[in-house]
Order: C-alpha cells, then structure tokens, then sequence
C-alpha cells in the first residue's frame, strides 16, 4: 500500500497532515526514551544503595520509613541478603552480590533498549526537518508567485 | 436520486467508523498484553537463573507470601501460555477489521 513519494510531490494538506504525523512520533519516541532514562536511573541508585549493606554497619540505627512523612527508628540486622522486586508482583530474596548482579543485568537490558529507539527517533526527527522545510519552501513559492505576477 | 445514494453512503461511513473503533481498541488490548508478556518473560529468566537456596515471595494485596521455585515457575509458565493465547485471538481480530 505504501509508495514512495518524493516530498517535493506533495501538496499543502498533504505536507500538514505528514508534519503532524512525524511530530507525534518524535513525541512518542522522545517520551519512551525518557521514560526508559528515569528506570534505568533508578535501578543505578539501587544498586549504589546495596554499598551500604556491609559488616561494618550491621546492627547500627536507621530510620524505616512507614509513610512518606513518618519514620520510626531501627537497627540495620540483616546485611546479607535484600529482597528484590523481579516483577509481575514476585520479590526474590537475594544475596547482595546476586542483587548487585540483578540490578547490572537490568541496568544493561535497558541501555540496549535504548539504543534501539535513538536511530529510529533521529530518522523520524529528519524526516519532519525535511517535512518542515519543503514546507516553507511552498509557501514562500506561494506568496512570491502572485507578487511576481503583479508587478 | 441522491437520497438513498447518501444514505447508502452514510451506512458505509458508520460501518467504517465501527470497523476503525474496533481495531483501535484490538490494537491497544494487544499492546497491553504485549507490555505483560515481556514483563513476565524477564520475571522468567529470573526464576531460571534462581535455584532452591533463594526464597521467593509473591505480593498478593498487602501480604506476602512465600513460594516454591517449582510453584512460581509454573505460575508464571502458565500466564506466558495464557497471554499467548490472547495475543493470537486479539491478532485474529485485528486481521479481521483491517481489510
């Protein structure tokens, strides 16, 4: 059904409508891609957190929070292992090696899922310059054609 | 002359709009059940990279409770198929509206 037309063919509406298009998906892709940058950050502070589970601070004092303005005071006890959350409501208890692990396969699977999207954004983000300037380009031959005419 | 034309032509509109409503919603059901399929695929290759000596905990409500790894690989086995299952029922009704 597709076929390739060149740019320059297309009339007014056309351009428009096309323009519209390319710029949703440049919206899409650019939020998918962000979306993808603020998970991948969390897990990076995941596991920057497990550094603190170690021998030397067992047994000190902390505060858990029970809401997000209330904590009550407790003793760190367990440092050797974490419950992580795998997905789909499972929570795995794991070692911190096994945890750190975790987070780097994550942290990994989401960097490769975003170089997935950046061409592809930057081919649609191209293509809408393109779009853009044979745009401007028929309107300018517009608004110049009947000047020429009458003068 | 031109009534029933434009009647015929609205009838045919209406039936388009249905057939476009239909496959907007196949569509966004599909995508859904696309997101839950990764999702519990990585929840799988987990379980597999797991053995015994890990306890697994799945959050039912506000409870969680605990699981066998034979359990929650079969549980999460068992939804893969399931959702399988919807995807080609959903894939069949898109086919349908499209043309």
């Amino acid at each position: 059904m597709a076929q390739a037309v060149s740019v320059a063919e297309l009339g007014l509406p056309q351009l428009e409508l096309l323009k519209g298009q390319l710029e949703q998906e440049v919206e899409f892709l650019s939020s998918s891609l962000a979306q993808l940058k603020v998970v991948q950050t969390k897990f990076v502070e995941a596991k920057e957190c497990l550094n603190v589970l170690h021998k030397g601070n067992e047994g000190k004092d902390l505060l858990v929070p029970l809401t997000s303005s209330m904590y009550v005071p407790g003793k760190l006890q367990d440092v050797r292992t974490v419950l992580v959350d795998v997905g789909t409501g499972y929570y795995v208890e794991k070692s911190a090696e096994d945890a750190r692990a975790f987070f780097k396969r994550k942290i990994e699977f989401l960097t490769r899922q975003m170089e997935k999207i950046q061409p592809a954004l930057q081919e649609k983000h191209a293509m809408k310059q393109a779009v853009l300037e044979m745009l401007a380009q028929k309107l300018q031959a517009l608004t110049a054609a009947p000047a020429g005419a009458k003068a | 002359m031109a009534e029933p034309l434009q009647k015929k032509l609205q009838a045919e509109l209406e039936k388009y709009q249905q057939l476009q409503k239909e496959l907007g919603r196949a569509v966004a059901a599909r995508q859904k059940l696309e997101t839950q399929l990764t999702e519990n695929n990585i929840v799988q290759e987990e379980l597999q990279l797991l053995d015994e000596s890990n306890c697994i905990f799945r959050l039912l409500g506000p409870v969680l409770l605990r699981q066998e790894l034979r359990q929650a690989r079969e549980h999460v086995g068992k939804r893969l198929q399931y959702i399988g299952g919807e995807l080609k029922r959903y894939e069949q009704q898109e086919l349908q509206a499209r043309p």
